[in-house]
């Protein structure tokens, strides 16, 4: 069920930063733009980028879990809050260090919900292990009505087949695939003899009808900025594989 | 630039409100491959482990403000978190995490290994 974690947006992989909106549940790893980027990486390999202290979760969520806590005159001094927000990638590795274990133990590959919790109970955090799977159970409500009938799968967005005419057309975004996640996909086609939809990056300018324009050569480059004017190339037939290569 | 991530946000929000969730789960799906060994996660444990965290936050911050004289002052500060934290076996992982800022009276040493899931307490 867990897909490919690499994103398409440089600012998505900011570490900390002021965050505000709700937490989106998304495919691809996504967060406002309000971010701050404080870590060089690439599109790829995101993981191996980062030390593993370096993740957190943004503190003005964090704070504000905290402040709702607490008493309302309360405050919270602003070291306490940064402390809290490493204290909590410390939790979260914790708690998945012991569930991965216990799942490889079980000779599993994939972590579920059961060795989440028998991981709780195990670290001390058996209070906690009630009211989660309340929690759980409105959580599979909730996604279950946004599927709308249960077991039908919600749409394979990328497989759609594209003709000429969705050229000119981008796909709407926030297309529900059928394990419930939301993606948020802008589909481009860049060949106008055979479609293949893909995931764009978000600095890929170009819309329909433009891409005529672009020389087969140099279509990689034409795929990341403005389009080129060069009509010269207009009628030629362009190669189906032609996709830069870290797409 | 279209950005086409923006637009459903509205219906982010009323369905995210649904399944109550105000951290990001995919910061904390991040946080969670970090851990060695680590391969998939499937949709549940990763919803559990962003709810847990949220409890985790609310327990933590209640828990140290109610402890340390912060009470008194209605202010919680990272010491009330550091004291807690050693004096509560619940918290007791977070001691190596918190202890490199905290002032140790002599001959107290302590550290976590949070992937070895081993901590010790040297006197």
């Amino acid at each position: 069920m867990d897909g490919d974690s690499s994103t398409t947006d440089a600012s998505q992989l900011g570490i900390s930063g002021e965050f505000v909106a709700s937490g989106q549940y998304v495919f691809q790893s996504q967060d406002d733009d309000g971010e701050e980027n404080l870590n060089d990486h690439d599109d790829g390999g995101i993981k191996e980028n980062f030390r593993e202290q370096d993740i957190y979760l943004p503190i003005a969520n964090v704070a504000r879990i905290m402040k709702n806590a607490v008493p309302q005159t309360g405050k919270i001094a602003k070291d306490a809050k940064e402390c809290v927000q490493e204290c909590v990638s410390e939790f979260i590795s914790f708690i998945t260090s012991e569930a991965s274990e216990r799942c490889h133990q079980e000779k599993r590959k994939t972590i579920n919900g059961e060795d989440i919790l028998f991981a709780m109970s195990t670290l001390g955090f058996d209070m906690y292990v009630e009211p989660l799977k309340l929690y759980l159970q409105k959580f599979r409500e909730a996604m279950k009505g946004e599927k709308g009938i249960p077991g039908v799968p919600g749409g394979d967005g990328l497989g759609d087949e594209l003709t000429e005419d969705n050229f000119t057309n981008p796909l709407p975004a926030g297309i529900i695939t059928a394990d419930g996640q939301q993606q948020n996909v802008m589909v481009y086609t860049t060949s106008y003899q055979q479609v293949q939809p893909h995931t764009t990056r978000p600095d890929d300018t170009f819309l329909g009808g433009n891409l005529l324009q672009c020389p087969p050569k140099r279509l990689r480059l034409c795929c990341r900025s403005p389009p080129c004017s060069r009509s010269s190339f207009h009628d030629k037939a362009l190669p189906l594989n032609t996709w830069p290569d870290d797409l | 630039m279209k950005m086409s991530q923006n637009t459903p946000d509205k219906e982010d929000q009323s369905s995210t409100n649904k399944k109550n969730i105000s951290l990001p789960i995919s910061r904390v799906r991040l946080i969670m491959k970090s851990s060695p060994d680590v391969s998939s996660i499937n949709q549940d444990a990763l919803f559990l482990t962003t709810k847990a965290t949220e409890l985790f936050v609310q327990h933590l911050a209640v828990a140290s403000f109610n402890n340390g004289p912060g009470k008194a002052t209605n202010s919680l500060s990272y010491t009330d978190l550091a004291n807690t934290a050693e004096e509560m076996e619940t918290f007791h992982f977070l001691t190596g995490e918190l202890g490199c800022r905290l002032y140790r009276p002599a001959g107290t040493v302590m550290f976590s290994a949070s992937s070895s899931l081993r901590w010790c307490v040297l006197l």
